[in-house]
């Protein structure tokens, strides 16, 4: 169990970064405002269908990509790529511990750092929603509670993963930012580039007449894939998987999207690292 | 498991035509063959850039070599290595300690790495950093951090130790403390590996010295062993009387003689063993007198730069 070392270790550290304390803190307050918003106004208000619990859910879940996103990319960028540079990782690597333990570490101590805030926020933002709406939609909330959890590790896997590839924090946070630029702004684009250039470049009329597979593109960035999971959890919620026939348009298919980026990003950072002079 | 230290003969450190070149295309190593016995206190000497960070990291498996082999307490240096850290402590060069965390729980984290059971104070007490345990180490000066990393590395009682330049950043009285533990690390039987590119400081506790210079092991020996294979030439310190640049060139003509330098009332002769008496004889047949005179055997840091003269700027 030489990782949970490791990981005890960098969620100490990490704790006692101001930097991540700051960030949370705007988070939660941020969450405790949405769900005041949301309880405190009208349907038409707010231009959704109907004011619900389960409603209030997905609003909490658009306050929660954000933060989780950028978070994990200011937390986790400089992990293994930074303690190379600087090298406090020959410390880390004069110990027991080998190079998979020190990523496994990485991921889960940073994870459980910012899995914190989002507990709190979802707490509090679930308690002031929950009492202005008069209601509590209890399986919903903990599905959001799950999927968030599961998308926060997610998301600190992709980055401690690419912080593995490189021992240089400037190519670190170059990989990084590109990724998040790419994924988490880029990918409308993107997916309409892939249509035009499938369609023998040109756009089809409208965007009813986009291949159905086109849902699986939009499904992998990993916010997308978050949300996409959420409406496979929480009950009554459909998503617009419901609109295609297709084996693949299952909003399950969110949960298989966070299982690659779970994976297979520090799969590929640790085949790199393993292999690195340090 | 096997204890290497139980059988005399084991070599506690093994390399084996070990070479390395980096993607780069430098190369670090040029195919080093060496034996550190077990239980012996061995100095790695060589100017900055000669190779031992390369090889010590190797051995710990930082740096992949690109031929040859590295076995550290009977074990495959690249194989086992989780192994061989875990009976090995460190004290690496180029390291940076948590800014954030505090000196006692960096010597907490090593304790629970290596599943140990000292006493965070104890070792912490050992390198004289206790009144600082509970402060951020970001916050120690360089020969603090330095001594805490060498706690770090005493922590469960390592069969050896890795001391990569371990005096950098130390005060005098820092180095004698290194030098102190180094000795009662070895008299609990333990293997100490350390390097420097002072030699002075090798001299002093190392039972044998291995010189690397660009990539290669140039000498291995004891420290005596590396006076005698450098030649026996000593200097001669002779006070003088008056003398004449004349008589300074006939001691310079003489047999044995390499070197002669003059220093206020003083002559400094660089002579072999056997042509001293000569050196003296000479002098006062041409009517100089010698008021008194003593003889220093090569300093070792003068031996050491022969040996890797062309890096060093000496």
């Amino acid at each position: 169990m030489s990782w949970s070392a490791v990981a005890k270790k960098d969620f100490t550290d990490a704790l006692r970064s101001r930097a991540i304390w700051a960030i949370s803190v705007v988070f939660i307050l941020l969450s405790v405002v949405i769900a005041y918003v949301y309880g405190s106004f009208s349907a038409d208000q707010l231009g959704t269908e109907e004011v619900t619990a389960e409603g209030l859910v997905f609003f909490l879940a658009s306050n929660i990509t954000l933060f989780v996103s950028i978070t994990a990319l200011v937390i986790a960028y400089k992990s293994i790529a930074g303690e190379r540079e600087s090298g406090s990782l020959k410390i880390l690597l004069s110990l027991p511990h080998t190079r998979r333990d020190v990523l496994l570490g990485k991921v889960l101590g940073r994870g459980a750092v910012l899995a914190i805030p989002v507990v709190v926020a979802l707490a509090i933002g679930a308690v002031v929603g929950s009492a202005m709406l008069g209601e509590v939609a209890a399986q919903a909330l903990l599905a959001l509670l799950v999927v968030s959890l599961v998308f926060t590790f997610a998301y600190v896997s992709v980055i401690v993963g690419l912080s593995a590839i490189t021992g240089s924090t400037t190519r670190a946070s170059m990989l990084t930012i590109g990724f998040f630029v790419l994924f988490e702004f880029l990918w409308g684009i993107v997916s309409i580039g892939i249509v035009w250039a499938s369609n023998g470049f040109s756009l089809p009329q409208s965007t009813a007449a986009y291949p159905d597979w086109i849902f699986v593109v939009n499904q992998v960035p990993p916010s997308g894939a978050y949300t996409t999971f959420l409406y496979a959890l929480v009950p009554g919620a459909s998503g617009n998987a419901a609109d295609i026939d297709a084996f693949y348009a299952t909003p399950w298919l969110g949960a298989v999207v966070l299982l690659f980026w779970l994976v297979v990003p520090a799969a590929l950072g640790y085949w790199r690292f393993s292999k690195a002079d340090l | 498991m096997l204890v290497a230290r139980n059988e005399p003969d084991m070599a506690a450190i093994e390399l084996d035509g070990l070479a390395k070149e980096y993607s780069g295309g430098v190369t670090a190593l040029r195919g080093i063959d060496l034996d550190v016995r077990d239980g012996e206190i061995f100095g790695f000497l060589g100017p900055n850039g000669a190779g031992k960070s390369t090889t010590i990291n190797i051995l710990l498996d930082f740096v992949r070599p690109s031929g040859g082999s590295a076995r550290v307490l009977g074990l495959d240096a690249q194989d086992d290595t989780q192994e061989v850290r875990r009976r090995t402590g460190v004290l690496p060069e180029g390291y940076t300690v948590y800014s954030r965390l505090t000196g006692r729980q960096h010597v907490e984290f090593v304790i629970e790495s290596k599943d140990a059971d000292d006493y965070a104070d104890e070792i912490l007490e050992r390198v004289g950093i206790e009144d600082a345990a509970d402060r951020k180490a970001g916050d120690y000066s360089k020969g603090m951090k330095q001594r805490l990393t060498l706690g770090m590395a005493l922590v469960g009682d390592p069969d050896l130790l890795i001391l990569d330049e371990p005096s950098t950043g130390l005060d005098p009285s820092g180095v004698q403390d290194v030098r102190r533990i180094v000795k009662e690390e070895s008299d609990r039987g333990t293997t100490v590996f350390f390097s420097s590119h002072i030699l002075s400081q090798v001299e002093a506790v190392c039972d044998r010295v291995g010189i690397l210079r660009k990539g290669e092991l140039v000498a291995v020996d004891t420290v005596e062993g590396l006076r005698d294979a450098a030649g026996t030439e000593a200097r001669l310190r002779i006070s003088v009387g008056e003398y004449e640049p004349e008589d300074v060139e006939a001691v310079r003509a003489l047999e044995g003689v390499s070197e002669v330098q003059q220093r206020d009332g003083e002559l400094i002769v660089s002579v072999a063993d056997g042509s001293k008496t000569s050196v003296l004889t000479t002098l006062e047949d041409r009517g100089v007198a010698v008021n008194d005179f003593e003889t220093e055997e090569a300093s070792l840091e003068e031996l050491f730069l022969s040996y890797t003269d062309e890096e060093v700027d000496a």
